[in-house]
């Protein structure tokens, strides 16, 4: 889950709330869904928080959701927009990053404070929403340094100034990026730039690399770095938020959640215009967009729902003051004759998908933890599945049989699965077969899944030789191969293994316990010899129960007791749980 | 022709008498026996006929505090009448207030005194004043004599009526006492001129002695009892497996149904049927494991592909919207070893798993997932899982809480609190928090909500669904607090860890 930091300081000046102790403060954020974490270095607290709400990013965020919560606001808020001065004109842009958005933001009055804040949205924006980049990333600039090329086309409303969204040839241009003194191309940035080697593979597949320039030049190269020219400062007082990505809604988001951030620090939103131009990737060729877009979009939620729901009656009354504490506005009406709400949901809110969401929201304002919780009035049959019933009967007489149960991995490394036991893959044997494996493995340790569970037991013995004997150790878990003819491709069983290790054991050991077994589920064993790479020739035999082949049983070979730092003979056995039932 | 006894009849018969009862006390102590062994000995003898055992009470008379007192100071009555007679008493009565401080008399001692004075015939009390008769005999008081006797260790002279009474003034104490006695029979003397030889001392009980009947001709050594015994170590479930039974015990109690399905399966039912965008950070590697082989599945169901696509793009419902990230069936249909049992839920509720499930239904699972995490402490790349769920027609966030509670209540895990919380799948969600049985603290016990509505209408489901989760091993570090799972849970594990942890009942 996302932690974001927040100083509590701006907290109380944000909301108006200097009264409130830090420790007011952690419990009001709780009662919001904010789980306090720890104190930072820095004295502000780490917030852990659910990625639905990611207007709470910053600071800001969290303390408009504080006023909501005390009452000191209620309903919706959009801030006002000015008519836009300026164009973002996006034309030959790379087909892999096809979409821009952006506002321009006035007056804005930076602390160090509130622009630590800026940065940190950003990032945190970037690894939510913004897949790490990928699919939006943010360019904040100062607006003093940008010239804007003049209007081409004299019709378009006042938005004068132009800025171009492109593409540039990974050595087309120069520029000197943040962080640097010296110019650099755009593929010196991805080789040189500490920046450009993390980010590099976002674009490094793209023919030419994306680039925002204004009339004096490139000025940003998204979603790698900006150019150190129009690098903001805390005396920066206007800027250009730009954000390109692989999808306008996404983009659009973010910037509104930016927008609202910036807004309650008392800047003034400007909008711009963004045209793309005809032929241009994407899906708004020849069409221009007004942005940010701070319209609000409207939710019908039946009142039956809203009850049915939080299981209360409640009054409309209720539900549309519990509305408003949520920063929404609910208007009462009708729906095919039903009472029902037309809900209002600002544009900061991006996990607003369905009604659902608000009676959430209401519920939330209302207090899940008002409600009374009840046992629900309906009956059903409980019951174990089959499977895990014969699982039980076979574990319990093992366990009657002085065994002592393990549970160990299923994940396992082909060393240990074949090698260790001396058994190829290629083998026709109980243990054999070709593993699931796992593509990107946590480590070399945890390759594939088991084949057999005799490796486990045998690797429970290894590690255990400090231990007393007698360790009678068996298993009951699963096992895979990979199986064409299986829907999921690999065939799943369960697997019964146990090994007996004490100084004087023998093979007789074993099958004692296997004949045991046999006779508690009215099977008929027989052990006619076989080969087995683990254990020692003609000390091995196949496990057929009532006339079915189902695993092996033996004493293990020296080379192996060796190979797994054992000082005492082991007899063991494997065979499929299924043969029992 | 020798007769063989243990060790201690022989030791006995050898120090009775034929002529002579002799006390048991004196023989044991001459045969080396302790007492409790030499009666022991005495009886079985005399079963065999060897001895002849013959019991006496005796009483056993001893002066109490009082009674020695008595005798030392005199008694009362007698010390009220010499002191009346020194102040003339015999011809002219006495104040009794004068003559007490004269006798030593005072508290109870001079009603006692006042008791026993006229009864025996001292003289007259009156109105205060007491006259003695001249001709009575201190002397000859038999209860006087009686206190000496018996001080002396021989009461025989006394008679009965003079130590009944002094009993009843509690200046006596009788205690019964049992005195046996043995003497040699004729057979035990025979015995003995034949030769008696003491029996083997014998340590283990074997058939042989049982059936030849020599287990009564021997002694079976005495054991330390107390010593420690060797180190058992018998078969024992898992303590993993131990708890998982007991949580399904408790669920199947609930009426939930057990669930059952693949370890290995696809994306779609992992997390496509949950709503979970394909560009969801937790689809990645760095959270589930992605398998290389086999790497897509064969066969998914075509119209609840298609029916979940829609929701993905789309939504559902007429002011539903759905995610602006791209859906592609390779990526629904590509494997991975599952991140959560809730696939086995959506295989179940889309009724491909059992067929179309009517409400109401209770159905769970507590079964391995596995996750691309850490291995540390607290943390393992596999572990249980316990999921639950619940449909019905009506179901609200009340009865979500209901259910939970119960659960947790059967953990003595109390006073639930519920976090409204997130997940892509359920709305309302809740992060459960309980009170720990033992420490006390609000610990987190489990992630619950209600499904949305793109979660049950492509599934074809029209109840309400409400379901929960948590980590069983979680419940088992609450329960028991063990350090570091990894000793508990895999093939890490610590032998003697597993061995004396306690049972879980």
């Amino acid at each position: 889950m996302p932690v974001v930091d927040i100083a509590p300081d701006e907290l109380r000046e944000l909301t108006g709330h200097e009264e409130k102790s830090d420790d007011d403060l952690r419990s009001d954020l709780f009662d919001l869904g904010l789980e306090f974490e720890g104190w930072t270095d820095d004295e502000e607290m780490q917030l852990e928080f659910a990625p639905d709400r990611l207007d709470r990013l910053s600071v800001e965020g969290v303390a408009r959701s504080l006023r909501y919560h005390y009452g000191d606001d209620r309903g919706v808020y959009v801030p006002s927009t000015n008519d836009p001065e300026w164009t973002i004109h996006v034309e030959d842009q790379p087909p892999g990053r096809p979409y821009v958005t952006g506002a321009i933001i006035r007056g804005v009055d930076f602390t160090e404070e509130s622009l630590e804040s800026l940065i940190q949205l950003q990032e945190k924006l970037h690894a939510t929403m913004g897949r790490q980049r990928a699919k939006g990333a943010i360019g904040v600039h100062d607006l003093t340094m940008l010239k804007g090329d003049a209007a081409t086309d004299e019709a378009r409303s006042g938005a004068g100034k132009t800025i171009r969204y492109t593409s540039v040839d990974p050595d087309g241009e120069r520029f000197v990026p943040l962080d640097a003194d010296a110019e650099m191309t755009p593929a010196d940035v991805l080789a040189d730039h500490p920046v450009g080697e993390t980010y590099a593979d976002l674009v490094a597949d793209f023919e030419r690399y994306p680039a925002i320039y204004d009339a004096i030049g490139l000025f940003s190269f998204p979603p790698v770095i900006n150019g150190r020219r129009t690098e903001v400062s805390t005396g920066s007082r206007d800027l250009l938020v730009e954000m390109t990505g692989t999808d306008q809604w996404t983009v659009d988001r973010m910037l509104n959640i930016v927008c609202y951030a910036l807004s309650a620090r008392g800047a003034q939103v400007e909008r711009v215009e963004v045209e793309y131009a005809d032929g241009s990737p994407g899906e708004y060729a020849g069409q221009t967009l007004d942005r940010p877009d701070l319209s609000t979009k409207t939710k019908t939620v039946t009142h039956d729902r809203v009850e049915g729901v939080l299981g209360v009656a409640l009054e409309e009354g209720t539900v549309v003051d519990c509305a408003e504490r949520a920063g929404l506005d609910a208007e009462p009406t009708t729906a095919d004759g039903e009472p029902a709400y037309e809900v209002e949901v600002p544009p900061y809110r991006v996990d607003a998908l369905h009604p659902l969401d608000i009676v959430d929201d209401i519920g939330r304002a209302y207090g899940f933890n008002e409600l009374k919780p009840r046992y629900p009035d309906i009956s059903t049959v409980g019951g174990r599945h089959e499977r895990s019933r014969l699982e039980d009967a076979a574990r319990d007489t093992l366990v009657g049989l002085g065994f002592e149960d393990l549970l160990n991995f299923h994940m396992i490394n082909e060393a240990e699965n074949f090698e260790r036991m001396h058994v190829d893959p290629g083998d026709e044997c109980v243990g054999s077969g070709e593993p699931v494996t796992i593509r990107e493995p946590y480590s070399e340790d945890y390759t594939v899944l088991r084949t057999w569970a005799l490796p486990s037991l045998l690797m429970v013995l290894e590690n255990n030789t400090h231990r007393s004997y007698p360790q009678n150790l068996a298993e009951i878990g699963l096992a895979a191969e990979v199986d064409e003819d299986a829907n999921t491709g690999a065939a799943e069983r369960r697997t019964v293994a146990a090994v007996l290790a004490r100084t004087d054991v023998s093979y007789e050991d074993a099958k004692a316990r296997l004949q045991a077994l046999a006779t508690a589920f009215g099977k008929n064993l027989e052990t006619p010899a076989t080969d087995h790479p683990t254990f020692i020739d003609g000390r091995a035999a196949e496990v057929v129960f009532d006339g079915h082949s189902a695993g092996v049983v033996g004493e293990v070979h020296p080379a192996v007791l060796v190979e797994h730092d054992l000082e005492v003979p082991v007899a063991a056995f494997e065979f499929d749980l299924d043969a029992l039932s | 022709m020798t007769t063989r006894l243990p060790p201690a009849q022989v030791a006995l018969l050898e120090a009775a008498d034929a002529e002579t009862d002799r006390p048991m006390t004196d023989l044991a102590g001459e045969a080396g026996l302790k007492p409790e062994a030499a009666t022991r000995a005495a009886f079985e003898l005399d079963d065999a006929g060897f001895v002849a055992v013959s019991e006496e009470t005796e009483d056993s008379l001893a002066l109490t505090a009082e009674g020695e007192r008595y005798r030392e100071e005199g008694l009362p009555e007698l010390r009220l009448y010499e002191a009346a007679l020194d102040a003339g008493a015999d011809e002219e009565p006495v104040g009794l207030g004068d003559l007490l401080p004269e006798a030593g008399l005072d508290g109870d001692a001079v009603d006692i005194a006042l008791a026993n004075f006229a009864r025996k015939g001292y003289g007259e009390v009156d109105s205060g004043s007491v006259r003695a008769d001249p001709d009575a005999d201190p002397g000859a008081d038999a209860e006087r004599a009686a206190l000496e006797a018996v001080a002396a260790g021989d009461a025989s002279g006394v008679e009965e009526a003079t130590l009944e009474q002094l009993e009843r003034r509690d200046l006596l104490g009788r205690t019964e006492r049992t005195v046996r006695q043995v003497r040699l029979t004729d057979e035990g003397v025979t015995a003995l001129m034949g030769g008696v030889e003491a029996a083997e001392r014998v340590d283990r009980v074997t058939p042989e002695l049982l059936t030849s009947g020599e287990w009564a001709e021997v002694e079976f050594a005495e054991y330390n009892v107390e010593a420690d015994a060797e180190q058992y170590q018998g078969g024992r479930e898992h303590i993993l497996r131990q708890t998982a039974n007991r949580v399904k015990d408790v669920l199947v109690g609930m009426g939930f149904e057990e669930m059952e399905g693949p370890h290995v399966d696809a994306q779609f039912w992992i997390n496509d049927c949950l709503f979970m965008p394909q560009d969801h950070p937790a689809r990645t590697h760095w959270d589930q494991f992605a398998l290389e082989r086999p790497d897509a599945i064969r066969e998914l169901p075509e119209d609840l592909v298609e029916r979940v696509r829609s929701a993905h793009l789309d939504g559902v419902g007429e002011d539903g919207e759905g995610y602006h990230s791209p859906w592609d069936i390779e990526t629904a249909e590509s494997l991975d070893l599952r991140g959560h049992t809730t696939s086995l839920s959506m295989r179940y509720l889309s009724g491909y798993q059992e067929g179309d499930l009517e409400p109401p239904q209770r159905y769970f699972s507590v079964e391995k997932v596995y996750r691309n995490d850490t291995l540390d402490p607290t943390h393992l790349l596999e572990f249980f899982q316990i999921e639950g769920w619940v449909m019905a027609e009506d179901l609200s966030v009340r009865d979500l809480m209901g259910t939970f509670e119960e659960f947790y209540d059967q953990f003595g895990i109390t006073d639930l609190e519920f976090k409204p919380h997130y997940n892509p799948y359920t709305e309302p969600s809740f992060e459960l928090f309980g009170t720990h049985p033992e420490t006390g603290e609000l610990v987190e016990v489990g992630n619950s909500g209600i499904f949305r509505d793109e979660v049950t209408e492509p599934l074809g489901v029209e109840a309400d669904v409400m379901a929960w989760g948590l980590s069983l091993e979680r419940l088992l570090m609450l329960i028991y607090g063990f350090e570091d799972i990894r000793d508990v849970h895999g093939t890490l594990c610590d032998l003697d860890l597993l061995r004396n942890v306690e049972v879980m009942h």
